[in-house]
C-alpha cells in the first residue's frame, strides 16, 4: 500500500508537470503525436474502470468509441455553421454514448448476464457496429448531409473548438495537446475519487462477492449499469478525440483488433491502477507505433506477446510491477 | 421441388458450417470452461498445414491429416507453455488466447504473406433444375454430423470420456482417485485443437488461404457455443439449427452483411432471454 502511496502523489505530479511542459522544450512534430498517444489513455481508464475495478471484462469500449466518433462528426458536418459547434457536438456526442451505454449495461445486468458472456455480448456489439458501418459506402447511407462512406471511412468534421470575439480558439493547436492533457487530469483524478467513494467501494466488493454486496442490501446491478454508462463515456471521449485529431474516423476503429487494444494497455499497465493505465497507455501506444515502422503484423505481435506474458507471469500488470521494483531498488541504495 | 430441394441444401450446408467452425470451442469450452479466442487460428493453422503438405505432393485426404496432427501438436505446445497456468481463470484465459490469437494470425501474414495459392475443391458437381451443387459441400453436411456422433461416442461411452468428464466436475476428487488431472486436461485441450485443425483442413479446398480464414469462423464459432448453453454437446445441434436456419433465411431475403448482424443480434437476444442457451431449454423440458 506505501508504493501505491508514492504512486500516486510525487510520481503522478511529476509527471503531470513533465507533460505540460513538454511543448515548451520539443518540436511541434513530437507534441502532435504525444497528443495522439494521450488521447487513448481515455479508452484505456475507461476499461481500467469496469475490468480492474468492476471485474466485468467488456469488449464493447471499441464500439463506444466508434458511436461518440461518428456521432461527433455528424454532429459537426450537419451544424458546421452553428455557433459553438466545436463545444456542444462532443458533449452531445458524450450524451448519445453515455445513453447507449447505459442502455446496453441495462440490458446486460439487469438481465442478470455476467462473467465471460458479458465479454461476448459486448463483443457481439462491436462487430455489429463495424459490419453494419463497412457496408454504408454508397450514396443512400447519408445523416443529414453527412457521407458515412463505408469502409473509407467519413471525414470533414469540423474541430473541437469556438470562436469567440473574433478570435478561433481551436483545440487543433498541437493537435489539442493542453486539452487532451487536461482532460486526462481530471478523468484520473475524478475515477480515483469515484473508486474511493462509497460506490465504487460498492464496485470493488461485488468484484469479490456479488451476492454477498447484495446481501447486506447494496445495488448491485445499479452500481454496474452506472459503472458501465461512466466508462462508456471515457471511451466515447477518446473516439472524438481520435476523430478531431485526425479529421476522420474508420469501421475499422471497431473492429477485433482495435477491441483488443485497450484490453493489453489495462493488462500490461496495471489494470487496477488509473494512473499506471495512463502511463502504460501512452508507452505502449509510442511503441507500437515505432514498430509499425516495419509494418504493422510486428506491433501486434508485440501486443500478443505482452497481453500472454502479463497474464502468465504478472496479473497485477507489468508496468506496476517495474515501478515498484525500482522503487524498491531507489530505497536500498538510498536507504530509505 | 428444386427450390425445395435448394432451400434444404442451403440451410443445412449453414447449419453444418456452425457445426464443424463450433465443435473443436464447444470441446475446450463445454469440457475445461476455457473461453479460446485463439480458435480462429487453430482453424488456420489446420488449414495451412494441408495446403502445405498437398503443395508438396501428397493426396489430399492424407494432407488433411497432416493439418490435423499439425494443428494437434500446436494445441500441446500452447497447452504446455500457456494454457495450463490460467485453468480456473476463465477472464484471463480470454485475454492470453486473444494475445495468442494475435500473435499466430500475424506471423501468418509475415511468414506466408497476405495470400497463398488455395487448392482445388475437390469431387465435381451435380445439377438440380437450374441449380449446381458442389458435391463436396454435400460430404462435408455428413462429416459434420459422423463428428459429432464419434464425439459423443468419445466422451459419453468411452473409459477417457468418463475419466475427462470426472476431471472436469470435481478436479480434486478425480485426483484423489488416481487420475492424473493435468494428463486429462491437456488431452481433452489437444482434441479440442485437432477438432478445430480439422475444419480449416475440410474447408480449405472451397475458400481462398489468407492467414485471416479463421476470422470467418470465429463469429459462428462463438455464436454456436454460448446459444449452445453450459453444455454445448447437448445443445450444438438444436442451437446450429436454428441460426443456421435464421441466417439463411436473413440472407435469402435481403444479404449477406444484413445475416451476420441479424445472427449476432439473436445471439444477444438468446443470451438475455435464455441464458443457459438450447442445452438449458432442453434440460427444462425433461
Amino acid at each position: 500500500m506505501k508504493n501505491l502511496y508514492f504512486l500516486k502523489n510525487k510520481l503522478q505530479t511529476t509527471t503531470f508537470i513533465i507533460l505540460a511542459m513538454i511543448p515548451v522544450f520539443v518540436d511541434s512534430y513530437y507534441v502532435n503525436n504525444i497528443s495522439f498517444f494521450m488521447l487513448w489513455t481515455f479508452i484505456a481508464l475507461s476499461l481500467s474502470l469496469i475490468w480492474g475495478k468492476g471485474g466485468i471484462l467488456s469488449f464493447g469500449q471499441a464500439a463506444f468509441f466508434g458511436l461518440a466518433g461518428y456521432s461527433f462528426g455528424i454532429i459537426g458536418i450537419n451544424f458546421a455553421d452553428v455557433f459553438g459547434v466545436g463545444v456542444w457536438s462532443v458533449i452531445l456526442a458524450l450524451i448519445i454514448t453515455g445513453i447507449f451505454g447505459l442502455i446496453v449495461g441495462y440490458f446486460l445486468f439487469y438481465g442478470g448476464i455476467y462473467d465471460v458472456f458479458v465479454g461476448i455480448v459486448t463483443l457481439s456489439i462491436t462487430l455489429v457496429f463495424e459490419t453494419f458501418m463497412s457496408q454504408t459506402a454508397g450514396p443512400e447511407w447519408t445523416v443529414g448531409i453527412a457521407r458515412l462512406n463505408g469502409f473509407n471511412g467519413m471525414q470533414g468534421m469540423p474541430s473541437i473548438g469556438i470562436n469567440l470575439f473574433g478570435h478561433n480558439f481551436e483545440a487543433l493547436d498541437n493537435k489539442g495537446y493542453y486539452v487532451i492533457l487536461a482532460l486526462a487530469v481530471l478523468a484520473i483524478y475524478l475515477l480515483d475519487k469515484l473508486a474511493n467513494s462509497k460506490f465504487g467501494l460498492v464496485l470493488s466488493a461485488s468484484k469479490e462477492d456479488r451476492l454477498r454486496v447484495q446481501s447486506l442490501g447494496y445495488n448491485v446491478k445499479k452500481v454496474h449499469m452506472l459503472t458501465f454508462a461512466i466508462s462508456s463515456v471515457l471511451a466515447g471521449m477518446s473516439g472524438i478525440l481520435y476523430t478531431n485529431w485526425g479529421g476522420f474516423i474508420t469501421p475499422e476503429s471497431m473492429g477485433l483488433v482495435s477491441a483488443a487494444l485497450p484490453v493489453v494497455y489495462c493488462a500490461a499497465s496495471g489494470k487496477n491502477n488509473f494512473f499506471a493505465v495512463f502511463l502504460g497507455t501512452i508507452l505502449l501506444v509510442w511503441i507500437s507505433q515505432e514498430l509499425a515502422i516495419n509494418g504493422r503484423q510486428f506491433a501486434l505481435i508485440f501486443m500478443g506477446l505482452l497481453l500472454v506474458i502479463a497474464t502468465r507471469y504478472f496479473p497485477d500488470g507489468m508496468f506496476l510491477f517495474f515501478i515498484d521494483l525500482l522503487k524498491k531498488i531507489t530505497q536500498k541504495v538510498i536507504g530509505n | 421441388m428444386v427450390l425445395l430441394f435448394n432451400i434444404i441444401f442451403q440451410v443445412t450446408d449453414a447449419i453444418s458450417f456452425l457445426l464443424l467452425s463450433a465443435i473443436g470451442l464447444a470441446v475446450i469450452f463445454g469440457m475445461m470452461k476455457i473461453i479460446n479466442l485463439a480458435h480462429g487460428e487453430f482453424i488456420t493453422v489446420g488449414a495451412y498445414g494441408t495446403v502445405v503438405t498437398a503443395k508438396m505432393g501428397l493426396p489430399l485426404p492424407i494432407a488433411m491429416a497432416c493439418g490435423v496432427l499439425v494443428t494437434v501438436i500446436f494445441g500441446f505446445i500452447l497447452e504446455r507453455l500457456i494454457i495450463r497456468y490460467i485453468y480456473g481463470r476463465p477472464l484471463d484465459s480470454v485475454v492470453a488466447t486473444w494475445g495468442i490469437s494475435l500473435i499466430v494470425s500475424q506471423a501468418f501474414l509475415i511468414i506466408f504473406g497476405p495470400s497463398t495459392e488455395g487448392l482445388k475443391s475437390p469431387l465435381g458437381s451435380f445439377q438440380v433444375g437450374d441449380y449446381s451443387f458442389s458435391e463436396y459441400r454435400i460430404l462435408l453436411i455428413f462429416v459434420s454430423f459422423l463428428i459429432l456422433v464419434l464425439l459423443y461416442l468419445l466422451f459419453m461411452k468411452s473409459s477417457f470420456g468418463t475419466l475427462a468428464r470426472a476431471t472436469i466436475e470435481k478436479p480434486v476428487t478425480s485426483s484423489a482417485l488416481g487420475v492424473d488431472v493435468q494428463k486429462v486436461y491437456t488431452i481433452t485441450f489437444c482434441i479440442g485443437a485437432g477438432l478445430a485443425g480439422l475444419t480449416g483442413a475440410l474447408y480449405i479446398p472451397t475458400m481462398t488461404a489468407v492467414p485471416s480464414l479463421g476470422q470467418a469462423f470465429i463469429v459462428s464459432a462463438f455464436v454456436s457455443v454460448v446459444t449452445a448453453g453450459a453444455s454445448p454437446f447437448v445443445g450444438l445441434v438444436p442451437a446450429a439449427a436454428f441460426l443456421g436456419s435464421f441466417q439463411t433465411g436473413i440472407t435469402f431475403f435481403y444479404h449477406a452483411t444484413i445475416g451476420l448482424i441479424g445472427l449476432l443480434f439473436a445471439v444477444i437476444m438468446i443470451i438475455r432471454f435464455l441464458p443457459s442457451g438450447f442445452s438449458g431449454l432442453i434440460k427444462r423440458g425433461r
